[in-house]
């Protein structure tokens, strides 16, 4: 139990800065992200009516959204699933260093710092088809490289920059969880005969799994919400709506279609995603803290 | 090591090497670029090595008007994402910290449903309610405003969630040696439990700096008048012109300048960095 | 002059746990009062109540006559040592020191002569500009009393405060207290587990169990005439053997193999008591009972020896013996042992009052 003050009125005042903050610029834009869900309004934005679940009905029967919702399925697993391994390589060899752990640790984590849109500038100008390096050097490998045309060369390099931006991120916590494997335990496999590569898989591997799992969601969740900037920056969600994800469409519907009633719905839906997914992630922070 | 393996370790350091260099290669793709005229960049070529342009282009990126509709030069914008990042990072430490220390501290009725409000904003990113959120901070008159640029962010669980953590660390043998000193609520805070915190609130500084400088879409959504364009969004002003018009080298200079600050923060507060990651997972 | 006074001063909790049901408690000017007894008997609680950090439910605290109930701990003019000290982290020992000096506004010159003062007192101001971290834990300790003493309060209250130390620099710090609050005369609330450091500090003793007084009197008081089972079990050590006995017209009836004559007018079920030091080596013909020996514990200047009281089943009550100066005898053999009357103790035992 911690020790208390008796004061009654204080904390209110202590907390008034943080309640308001959050009551005008999450709460009420919450509510009206809710209330705009059940109504259409005019091209005008003078009249609006009450139209029920129509706006969600309306998503549900659009092909496009079913689109974007595997766009994002695609692009955020895409993303996961290569940082998680890129990382965890990086990070066992990292572990193996004796010297120079914190050279190689400083040289691989910057990334972490450069901001989405820039880390799409940054692979743009590689994969430009009329001038970036890598794109030329495909063209003379026989691979036709334009993310301006083809949806799936465009998916590809937004998945590329979101995933260079977040390997650093991977990076340290699979190191951190490598250096909290037991000494012992290696050294007692190793006695028992089992090489090193046999070690990694049938120890190492399974005591890193909280940690595995633990950024596999932290990385969902950045792919799903934090890369608006890497796409926005570069494909805009093109070419057609090939990487057009459910955030990206929910400001693509709200300010440049003018469809606040679509958007609004989606807002709602998507609220609810995340609301799912901090459950999961704070349920499994649970366990991790019963664990240790 | 078990084992001394020599082409094990080779092999540590040499896959090390190559993702070294693989997550640098964009940057010294910029670097090669910002040192080119405009001139360089054409259909089927890039220049791959240094070239001798590299002062004038840093020095008009720097200094002259950004152009393609950005009237302000890139240090004028560099000083407003300075100031948008600070003002996002000290107003999230300071109202974490008061409302941790209430939550901690203090007992009142509804003191659980403040924390599930502050809770709910890990649930309501501003990306997913955009669009309520702008037409809020229109209807408030912020927006082109430093104010409608930082106050609409600053409220942060993760902050708060982090210093409840930090604070519920602290000893109660402690606060009551403080109370039996005379120390009430205010003197309590500034003289222990500031102090206490301080390694706490400098590694959140880092990653919150990181986070306000590179904020994008909200400062894309809020600001028409060039005197509050920040950095990082003006990015996407520049690219907005007819695709063979893009000034490569300028665009390459602007987008270094743009992650120097955030970067050098990461590297020269390596170990503030990797402790506030890892404690704001918490 | 009385300076303390609790009077039936209880505590319950908001979830409805008696956690103290009604202490009355005076203590003396300059007095050395220990609060001891198993943990979770509620000592702490009692201390934390007089110091201000636990609300007092009910009854009253009175400090020089003064009602303390809701006052503030730093109006109460008391100071306290934590059993972790509580020294804070980020401030070098002079502002540990000098904290609650300055928050009471006393001149900065006033201070630093207090502080100053204090330090001398206990050899500690070669230290004052380190932080705590820098210090060992005897002298981490010695800066908690000093922060305690510059106060000058008129009570000062420790909870625990040796249970951090090793065993020698406990015994050492025990009697620096002792000679400190002597020399210091301060009235003094002292809470412990063990009745080792309360013995050997206390005027008096307060013997706590389940949140009441059982016994409160000199530490000679509690050891010659405990006045339950409870305390005679608590003080000394190795504690009383304590047997569960019936009192009869022909005396004492502790089991087949063991009746001790004794005239008494009180019949039924009792408690007996002797203390391991008070048993007495004899011969067949003397002895009041023979000690099956189980173990033998020498630690030079005594011998503790456990066994059971011998009887043909195997079965009897077990007994410890102690014993100055070595002795060895085999394991399995048996011993013959008188248990003078002077020093029996007698308690009812339903009441668990002494007879």
């Amino acid at each position: 139990m911690t020790v208390t003050f008796p004061q009654k009125g204080l904390p209110w005042l202590l907390l008034l800065p943080q309640l308001l903050v959050t009551a005008v610029f999450f709460l009420w834009p919450a509510e009206q992200a809710l209330e705009q869900a059940f109504y259409r309004e005019d091209a005008f934005g003078l009249s609006r009516e009450f139209v029920g679940l129509e706006n969600f009905a309306d998503l549900f029967s659009d092909p496009l959204y079913y689109q974007s919702l595997v766009t994002t399925l695609v692009f955020s697993f895409s993303v996961a699933i290569a940082g998680l391994s890129v990382a965890l390589l990086l990070a066992v060899m990292a572990d193996r260093i004796i010297r120079g752990k914190l050279a190689y640790q400083t040289l691989l984590i910057w990334p972490y710092a450069v901001a989405p849109a820039l880390a799409g500038v940054l692979w743009w100008i590689l994969f430009d088809p009329s001038m970036g390096p890598i794109a030329l050097w495909l063209g003379a490998a026989g691979v036709e490289w334009n993310h301006y045309l083809d949806g799936n060369q465009a998916m590809i390099l937004v998945v590329i920059a979101s995933t260079w931006k977040q390997i650093s991120y991977n990076f340290l916590f699979f190191l951190a969880g490598l250096q909290a494997v037991p000494r012992s335990l290696i050294e007692a496999a190793a006695i028992d005969g089992a090489s090193p590569f046999k070690r990694f898989w049938t120890i190492v591997f399974p005591l890193l799994s909280p940690t595995t799992f633990f950024l596999l969601v932290v990385n969902l969740v950045y792919a799903f919400f934090e890369t608006f900037g890497v796409i926005d920056a570069t494909t805009k969600g093109g070419p057609g709506q090939s990487t057009t994800t459910l955030v990206y469409k929910v400001f693509d519907d709200g300010f440049v279609g003018l469809d606040l009633g679509g958007s609004a719905a989606q807002s709602v839906i998507l609220m609810g995603i995340v609301g799912l997914m901090t459950v999961v992630q704070f349920r499994f922070i649970e366990r991790k803290v019963q664990y240790s | 090591m078990i084992e001394n393996r020599p082409w094990l370790t080779f092999t540590s350091h040499a896959t090390l090497l190559l993702g070294i260099a693989l997550v640098a290669l964009p940057v010294w793709m910029a670097l090669v670029a910002s040192t080119h005229p405009a001139s360089a960049f054409g259909v089927g070529h890039i220049p791959l090595w240094f070239g001798d342009a590299g002062a004038a282009t840093w020095g008009a990126v720097l200094f002259d008007k950004a152009g393609n509709g950005v009237d302000v030069p890139v240090w004028f914008m560099m000083l407003n994402s300075l100031i948008m990042a600070l003002g996002i990072t000290f107003g999230k430490i300071a109202i974490s910290l008061l409302s941790a220390y209430a939550i901690v501290f203090f007992r009142f009725p509804l003191r659980g449903f403040c924390f599930w409000i502050i809770f709910m904003t890990l649930m309501l990113p501003v990306e997913v309610r955009i669009v309520p959120t702008f037409e809020v901070v229109a209807n408030l008159g912020l927006l082109n405003s430093y104010t409608g640029l930082t106050l609409p962010l600053i409220a942060s669980a993760t902050a708060t969630f982090l210093f409840r953590q930090c604070f519920l660390s602290i000893p109660g043998e402690l606060v009551e040696a403080a109370r039996m000193d005379g120390a009430g609520p205010w003197r309590f805070f500034f003289d222990i439990l500031l102090p206490l915190s301080r390694t706490n609130i400098a590694a959140l500084f880092v990653i919150l700096f990181i986070y306000g400088w590179n904020q994008y879409l909200w400062p894309l959504l809020i600001t028409t008048d060039d005197a509050y364009y920040t950095l990082v969004m003006s990015i996407k002003r520049m690219l907005s012109v007819t695709d063979g018009d893009i000034a490569w080298n300028q665009i390459m200079a602007t987008t270094l300048l743009a992650m120097l600050p955030p970067v050098a923060v990461v590297i020269g507060m390596q170990q503030l960095f990797v402790k506030g990651l890892v404690d704001s997972e918490k | 002059m009385t300076d303390v006074i609790l009077e039936k001063v209880g505590k319950t909790y908001p979830n409805g746990f008696h956690a103290i049901p009604s202490v009355d408690l005076s203590i003396e000017e300059g007095e050395f009062i220990v609060l001891v007894g198993p943990s979770g008997c509620g000592k702490s609680t009692l201390l934390r109540m007089v110091a201000g950090l636990e609300s007092i439910s009910t009854g009253e605290l009175r400090i020089r006559g003064e009602r303390m109930n809701d006052k503030e701990p730093a109006d109460r003019d008391i100071a306290m040592v934590f059993q972790n000290y509580a020294l804070y982290p980020h401030m070098t020992v002079y502002n540990n020191m000098a904290y609650g000096l300055k928050n009471r506004g006393m001149a900065k010159e006033l201070i630093a002569e207090k502080v100053t003062d204090v330090a001398t007192m206990l050899g500690l101001t070669e230290l004052l500009q380190r932080k705590p971290r820098q210090l060992s834990g005897g002298q981490r300790q010695r800066v908690a009393m000093g922060r305690a003493m510059v106060r000058d309060p008129k009570v000062f209250l420790f909870d625990e405060p040796l249970s951090n130390l090793d065993a020698k620099l406990r015994v050492q710090m025990r009697v620096e207290i002792r000679q400190l609050q002597r020399k210091l005369g301060t009235t003094t609330l002292y809470v412990t587990h063990d009745q080792v450091e309360a013995m050997t500090l206390a005027d008096r003793l307060v013997v706590l169990n389940k949140g009441k007084a059982e016994q409160i009197g000199t530490p000679m008081d509690l050891y010659n005439k405990p006045a339950t089972p409870f305390v005679a079990a608590f003080i000394g050590s190795p504690s009383m053997n304590l047997l569960g006995a019936n009192l009869t017209e022909q005396g004492i009836k502790v089991s087949d193999a063991l009746t001790l004559p004794l005239s008494h007018r009180h019949r039924g079920s009792i408690v007996w008591g002797i203390r391991p030091e008070h048993l007495a080596v004899s011969d067949e013909q003397n002895a009041d009972f023979a000690l099956r020996i189980q173990a033998v514990e020498s630690l030079g200047a005594e011998t503790l020896i456990h066994g059971k009281i011998d009887t043909a089943s195997g079965d009897g009550e077990p007994m410890v013996v102690r014993l100055s100066g070595p002795h060895l005898p085999d394991i399995n053999s048996v011993m013959w042992l008188t248990a003078p009357a002077q020093h029996w103790h007698l308690f009812d035992a339903m009441t668990q009052q002494r007879l």
